[in-house]
């Protein structure tokens, strides 16, 4: 088997399952149809009493913008790959995890190919969602060409820093051998600090300057804030190099952490 | 009954002494309950701070709601919560075993583990809830607050007659658990404002469609004086507790009526 169909054939995995269950598929239809629509009537909602005034350097149509590229953002984050019993959690508990380490495939190539799978498949449905929003006029154009270019790479890396997130927390299962709360307080700090809730433009200052500290907000709080050019262009630079910054930082500690999980999994006796 | 409540009870202590078995996961457990909790009023406050008054209400009135629903849900966690992971049980199969034991199935999904996460929840919710009644100006009455607990346990209720229908789902479909994970998202992110900051059809479909509205909202209303303008007849406000009751009870007979449908993962 050449290299190219294994790699397509495990990143496959969870694209296929859920295209093999139409059910899921029309769920997701409604839930972000439902999600998009609230959110679009609340933020408008919100800014109808403000009397057409800019909220913390934000227009009405760069909130709505912000708000529903957010949902649509969250479609990338994490598929179900538990009904399909594989999640660290559950192979540590199982005691399957072994099988990670014993095929040809190392436990960090099968771990990314998985979540390559996962986020392609998830873009596949903020793409479409994103097309129809705009088509229908509820979210706006990017600024200009430039700072549609600086959004997509902004995008790519941040995406990229959530994948070693979520990463961290499943290895934390080779120390604690659970982290459904740890998992749990992730995604709700990932909303928090990183505009899914509300636009961290809103929040007061020190908030701001504590997020900036976190890789949080360099998930989905730079690249949309690029898009609706609440970070001029010119400002850009320095975002994109501090989530540089977060990948390089995150690849190495998450490339150290497998090779001290691998020293404790034990196969066959030892 | 004396017999099934010691029985519940001594489960119940079991559950959490199997809890603490994972101590990191213990702690966190509670204090993903409270950030989660947290990050609600953080929400709420911030958009008090920069949009004055959401749909007419004053910001006290508005934290009165939020306080409100997170009570209601915490009581939800503690006590009727177990719902959420039916779909899993369902497929490893655990049902079938429920049902060749003597106690009935829904409590024993009820008693399955101890919800450690409602701690954090009922903590932050408490707070929140002093802080709300301590900036309300309101007088308040022994009826109104005999109204404000009815309204409280209705709330509970209403989000316990959801995820009852959701399980009764999971017994069939083990794709629901997307819908449960979304509808607990929903319920937080819309539960805690006033509706009539959406559109008349959107907040009549949270009404009717859905019914989140009863949850705190309406109760929220009647009490702080809001009865007028909340878009449905100001008596279907005031019964919203009986109402929360109403949909539980339904939500139960559609759950035996499930049950006895229920084929198994094997067929």
């Amino acid at each position: 088997m050449s290299a190219v169909p294994s790699t397509w054939r495990t990143a496959r995995i969870t694209p296929l399952g859920e295209l093999l269950a139409p059910p899921r598929i029309a769920g997701a239809v409604v839930q972000l149809t439902i999600q998009i629509v609230l959110v679009t009537a609340l933020w408008r909602g919100l800014y109808s009493g403000t009397g057409g005034q800019s909220t913390a350097g934000l227009t009405r149509e760069q909130a709505v913008s912000y708000a529903v590229l957010a949902v649509l953002a969250t479609r990338l984050r994490e598929l179900d790959r538990y009904s399909g019993r594989d999640t660290v959690i559950q192979h540590m508990h199982f005691g399957t995890i072994v099988y990670w380490f014993l095929r040809p495939l190392s436990p960090q190539r099968y771990y990314a190919l998985r979540a390559l799978g996962d986020q392609l498949y998830g873009l596949a449905w903020a793409v479409v969602g994103y097309a129809v929003c705009l088509a229908a006029g509820v979210i706006q154009p990017p600024v200009s060409g430039g700072a549609a270019a600086a959004f997509a790479l902004s995008l790519l890396l941040g995406q990229w820093i959530l994948y070693y997130i979520m990463l961290l927390i499943d290895q934390l299962c080779f120390w604690t051998l659970r982290n459904s709360a740890a998992m749990l307080i992730l995604i709700f700090a990932q909303n928090l600090l990183s505009g899914v809730y509300a636009p961290l433009w809103y929040f007061p200052d020190w908030f701001v300057t504590l997020s900036s500290f976190l890789p949080f907000q360099a998930t989905l709080n730079v690249p949309l804030s690029v898009y609706v050019g609440r970070i001029p262009l010119a400002d850009v630079a320095p975002q994109l190099g501090l989530q540089a910054g977060w990948v390089a930082l995150l690849a190495l500690l998450t490339r150290l952490v497998w090779s001290r999980a691998a020293r404790r999994v034990v196969s066959q006796g030892g | 009954m004396v017999n099934a409540l010691r029985v519940m009870w001594r489960i119940t202590r079991l559950n959490f002494r199997a809890q603490l078995e994972y101590r990191a996961e213990f702690l966190m457990m509670i204090a993903i309950g409270a950030i989660w909790q947290v990050s609600v009023i953080v929400f709420a406050t911030v958009l008090l701070t920069r949009f004055s008054g959401m749909g007419g209400w004053a910001s006290a009135d508005v934290l009165l709601i939020a306080a409100m629903r997170m009570l209601a849900h915490g009581l939800f966690v503690l006590f009727l919560g177990r719902m959420h992971a039916l779909a899993y049980r369902v497929q490893e199969g655990v049902i079938d075993a429920y049902l060749l034991r003597p106690m009935p199935v829904h409590r024993q999904v009820q008693l399955s583990f101890f919800p450690t996460n409602a701690i954090g929840d009922l903590t932050v919710a408490v707070g929140l809830f002093a802080g709300a009644l301590a900036r309300s100006r309101h007088d308040w009455t022994a009826g109104q607050v005999a109204f404000l607990i009815a309204g409280v346990l209705g709330g509970m209720l209403v989000e316990a007659a959801l995820f009852t229908a959701m399980g009764c789902a999971a017994l069939r479909y083990p794709a629901s658990n997307y819908w449960s994970q979304w509808l607990e998202e929903l319920l937080g992110t819309f539960g805690s404002y006033p509706l009539n900051v959406l559109p008349k059809a959107l907040s009549w479909l949270l009404t009717f469609g859905l019914p989140l509205a009863f949850v705190a909202y309406f109760p929220a209303g009647v009490l702080t004086g809001h009865s007028s303008t909340l878009g449905v007849p100001v008596w279907l406000a005031e019964v919203s507790p009986l109402i929360g009751l109403g949909l539980y009870l339904l939500s139960r007979l559609l759950w035996s009526w499930s049950l006895k449908h229920y084929t198994g993962v094997n067929g």
